[in-house]
């Protein structure tokens, strides 16, 4: 076949152009560490990458928002400690105002004790969370929720739990409501607290020595049921606590697998890549010096 | 006889002559574009009867050829066509392609951070720097979608700019190949003789022209061409030409389309009658794929705002009013074609028609643009993606694909069209409507419903929904509605009011005071909101739909809702979620590329080849040259010498005489 000198130049140009550009995308690629430069690089690679980088984020979102529940659990938690044992100090305060032995001014100590320990109480279903939101308020979070008055407290808050999304199909309550810790199914721990002052601080008769052990009893009750409830409610806490740290078993599982398939999907296999680059270089440097080889063979030089 | 050896050795001098000139000329052209090399056609002269027999009488010049072979040379400009177009089209789509190329830029994390945030708002729904945080991301989500929009129509006013200049670049070709063909045809019937350079030269501005568009080439009388365009178009003829102009579209004056012009008419050519070529590389790039980018960047703009809005509508913000749209899209564009029927035209129409456009239902929109036509009796929508035509509507307004269409003044006249597109500018006017952080609604629900303690039937409400206009004008006070079956069956409002009725796709309207009779599972709108009611009703059975005023600042039940929509499949139908559409968008744009670069890369090949093949046959050897350059020399000298002899013969001669 004939051959212009054209076309020696054209061709050994084009071949070597596009070497170059092979060059450049494998440099491109190995300096990046990323396989897929561009979407079209790999379209099904680029839009599943799309999808995991999505996937993850949302379930790191989720990792935060459990975050959030953990602490407002935690901070439910540990005021219900607090609490339980206040609770438990003034069973048996209750147990020894019950002991007839006692004076009248026996009594009144611990009816004083009893009284400090209802406004300590009031002040701990009062608790503030972390942003200053009130715990046991439902929604009207910034609403004192217990009000002290003469008989105990009266509740102003509401009773809906407000809902986190800790995951993508669980919704969990991360709070509790004030009436359904105090004064759960109409046994108001403040009530009762504030009669049993009353009943502590009256003296002693033979005429209300029956009223007044009858008194001390229904209180022992009325504050075990309390208790009782109190314990649920920290019960029902500290699984759904249990159940975030499962969860977050499970997400950092998740968020592993993602990064896996991402890498899979998106990282460069540097082993063949920089194969690919020396193989380049070679046939590269082939080129360069055949081109030059035909292209300085000249039929004029010997004339 | 020596004389005669004299003039054979001139002509065989004067013949070397011609030959190293010629070879010199290809030389001299080795790398001029479009040059074919020339050869020397010598041929013996006529030899003279001398009784004996013919003695030869030297040679002669037959004529000097381009060597040119017209098969490779149409094959040529074909394959530069088909090249050109595919290359227009791959720079274009790369530039798409590139742009959708860092992860970090794309949409997905802007709807990702925006989402997360309103999750955050949702766990902390009083804390004022998590509620001015949430609208930030709201603003950068906004910045996003118009950034990117604005990036495809920088694309666009490039896709015409270059229209523009490829159809000056085709007028400015035909001009030139046409007093070229004046050229030719005058010297080749002046002498008969073709001129070769000249021929090179048109040759090339074929080729050039073919870049720009898709030529045919068909010879014509005396060495002169007539050259097609597209479809067949004559853009020269002889030594007349046609030209293109850019004209703007008639139903989208920001467009610029291609025109051919005739005789003062211009019409305007479509994407399919203009294939190959620069032109139709851009017309095809950007009816296959810019318009269908855009629309679907728009779809996702338009479904988010609008789905997002219908939630954000269901809810109370901080203050405890109803929450109004967080985002403003804008209606369809509605574009009336210019040679629409008006007061001037014939037949004339006084009033021509306004038509107006509107989103009905974002989750069955689509990408598609749509055509509204009116052929005299019947109004015709056709889906421009897939030229799929609803049955005919005798009258409008009309929904379609969750689009409303509808005249809005003027009637019009048989023939007249509109284009309507519903997404294409939804990404760039995508805005944020609300700047106080305080009306996020994030508690709700805006309405309560609920149910005579007395009711005896099954009745109950379902979706309630607070409709756009709510937070405009939201219930004062609640409404009850009793059912009684005498005197007649129905139920009453109080207070009485406006009560639309809805059932299967029939809506009925009833006056204030007015018994509305109960259908099971209709829907009942009144005012600004719409519930159904369903099940069995009994004598006295009331229902009560209240305004939730109980706004309370840990409420967080509508923020979950909103960020719930974020993985709800709320595209094309509930087939996909956000981030699903635009990972198919993504997916689109790389496999179009991938497909173009395939293309243009083969191509390309296609077109080396063919450029090699014409080359190997038209194209100057130095190497050949060479070897002619030293026949004709060695033939130059050889004749000297010949004619050294003749002259040392007649010196002989001369001799005698002494």
């Amino acid at each position: 076949m004939r051959i212009s000198t054209n076309t020696i130049y054209q061709s050994g140009i084009s071949k070597i152009s596009q070497l170059q550009s092979e060059q450049v995308k494998l440099q491109q690629q190995i300096s990046t560490g990323r396989r897929i430069a561009s979407p079209s690089d790999d379209p099904v690679g680029s839009a599943r990458a799309l999808e995991v980088s999505h996937a993850q984020s949302i379930n790191a979102k989720f990792a935060d928002t459990r975050q959030t529940a953990q602490l407002k659990l935690n901070t439910i938690e540990s005021s219900l400690t607090s609490l339980t044992s206040m609770m438990i100090s003034t069973q048996s305060s209750l147990v020894s105002a019950g002991n007839a032995t006692l004076s009248d001014q026996e009594r009144q100590f611990i009816a004083t004790e009893l009284s400090g320990t209802l406004e300590a109480m009031i002040g701990l279903a009062n608790t503030k969370d972390a942003a200053g939101n009130y715990l046991y308020a439902g929604f009207k979070t910034d609403t004192k929720p217990f009000v002290a008055n003469a008989s105990g407290a009266s509740y102003a808050g509401d009773s809906n739990s407000q809902l986190l999304q800790v995951d993508t199909q669980r919704q969990m309550a991360i709070n509790v409501t004030g009436d359904n810790v105090f004064q759960a199914g109409g046994n108001d721990i403040f009530a009762t607290i504030s009669n049993l002052v009353t009943l502590l601080n009256t003296p002693l008769t033979a005429a209300n020595q029956a009223a007044f052990s009858a008194g001390i009893s229904t209180g022992i009750g009325s504050m075990q049921t309390g208790l009782d409830n109190v314990l649920n409610v920290r019960a029902a806490v500290g699984s759904k606590l249990n159940e975030l740290d499962t969860l977050d078993t499970a997400g950092a599982d998740r968020d592993l697998q993602y990064s896996k398939s991402l890498s899979e999907l998106q990282d460069l296999d540097y082993a063949s890549a920089l194969s690919d680059l020396s193989k380049n270089q070679t046939i590269m440097e082939a080129a360069q010096k055949s081109f030059v080889a035909t292209t300085s063979l000249s039929l004029f030089d010997f004339i | 006889m020596a004389s005669n050896i004299l003039s054979i050795g001139k002509s065989a001098l004067a013949a070397a002559q011609v030959g190293i000139s010629t070879t010199g000329h290809n030389i001299a052209n080795a790398s001029t574009p479009g040059y074919s090399r020339q050869v020397v056609v010598q041929a013996a002269a006529q030899s003279q009867n001398f009784g004996y027999g013919y003695v030869g009488q030297g040679t002669e010049i037959a004529g000097v050829n381009r060597v040119y072979n017209d098969i490779l040379a149409a094959q040529a400009v074909r394959s530069q066509a088909t090249s050109a177009g595919i290359n227009a089209y791959q720079t274009q789509m790369s530039t798409i392609n590139d742009m959708l190329s860092n992860p970090a830029a794309g949409l997905n994390p802007a709807m990702s951070d925006f989402f997360g945030s309103m999750q955050d708002l949702s766990a902390n729904p009083s804390d004022t720097a998590t509620r001015q945080s949430m609208l930030s991301y709201t603003q950068s989500l906004a910045n996003r979608f118009q950034s990117t929009n604005n990036r495809l129509n920088e694309i666009r006013d490039g896709v015409n700019a270059q229209l523009t200049s490829s159809i000056g670049l085709v007028n400015v070709y035909a001009k030139q190949i046409a007093s070229l063909n004046d050229t030719i045809e005058k010297a080749v019937s002046a002498n008969g003789n073709t001129p070769n350079d000249l021929l090179d030269q048109r040759d090339q501005l074929v080729l050039e022209l073919s870049k720009q568009i898709k030529t045919t080439v068909v010879p014509q009388g005396q060495g002169s061409y007539n050259i097609y365009i597209g479809n067949g178009m004559p853009l020269v003829v002889g030594k007349d030409t046609f030209s293109l102009v850019p004209a703007a579209s008639p139903t989208d004056p920001s467009r610029v389309e291609v025109a051919y012009q005739t005789s003062g008419k211009t019409t305007v050519l479509g994407a399919n009658s203009l294939p190959g070529g620069a032109i139709g590389g851009l017309l095809q790039f950007r009816a296959e794929s810019l318009d269908t980018i855009q629309n679907q960047i728009g779809q996702l703009a338009t479904v988010l705002a609008e789905t997002f809005n219908a939630q954000h509508s269901q809810g109370l913000d901080k203050n405890g009013n109803p929450g109004g749209p967080l985002f403003s899209i804008p209606n369809p564009t509605v574009n009336a074609n210019s040679n629409n029927s008006g007061p001037t035209t014939i037949p004339s129409n006084a009033t021509p028609a306004v038509v107006s456009s509107k989103v009905e239902d974002a989750r069955a929109l689509t990408a598609s643009d749509y055509r509204l036509e009116y052929d005299g009796t019947n109004y015709k929508i056709t889906r421009l993606s897939d030229l799929s035509a609803f049955p005919p509507f005798s009258s409008l307004p009309q929904t379609v694909d969750g689009v409303s269409f509808k005249i809005d003044s003027g009637s019009m006249l048989a023939g007249d069209n509109f284009l309507i597109k519903p997404t294409q500018n939804a990404a760039a006017l995508f805005k944020v409507a609300i700047t106080n952080p305080d009306k996020l609604a994030v508690g709700g629900p805006a309405l309560t419903s609920s149910e005579g303690a007395g009711n005896t039937g099954t009745g109950t409400i379902t979706a309630l929904v607070a409709g756009s206009g709510y937070a405009a004008s939201p219930l004062s006070a609640p409404f009850t509605m009793t059912y009684n079956t005498l005197p007649s069956a129905g139920l009453s409002f109080t207070p009485s009011q406006t009560v639309v009725v809805t059932s299967g796709a029939i809506s009925t309207t009833y006056a204030p005071g007015d018994l509305v009779p109960y259908t099971n599972g209709a829907t009942i709108t009144i005012a600004n909101s719409s519930f159904t009611l369903s099940g069995t009703l009994s004598d006295g059975d009331n229902f009560t739909v209240a305004p939730n005023t109980s706004g309370a600042p840990g409420d967080n039940r509508n923020g979950l809702l909103l960020a719930g929509l974020q993985s709800e499949k709320t595209l094309n139908g509930g087939k996909n979620s956000y981030s699903d559409a635009f990972g198919q968008l993504v997916n689109g744009v790389g496999n179009k590329t991938r497909e173009l670069n395939v293309l243009s890369t083969s191509e390309a090949q296609v077109l080396e080849q063919i450029t090699a093949a014409v080359q190997s046959e038209s194209g100057v050897n130095l190497d050949e040259e060479a070897t002619n350059l030293i026949r004709y020399q060695q033939a130059y000298q050889a004749a000297g010498k010949m004619m050294q002899i003749a002259s040392q013969l007649f010196d002989v001669l001369l001799q005698l005489g002494n």
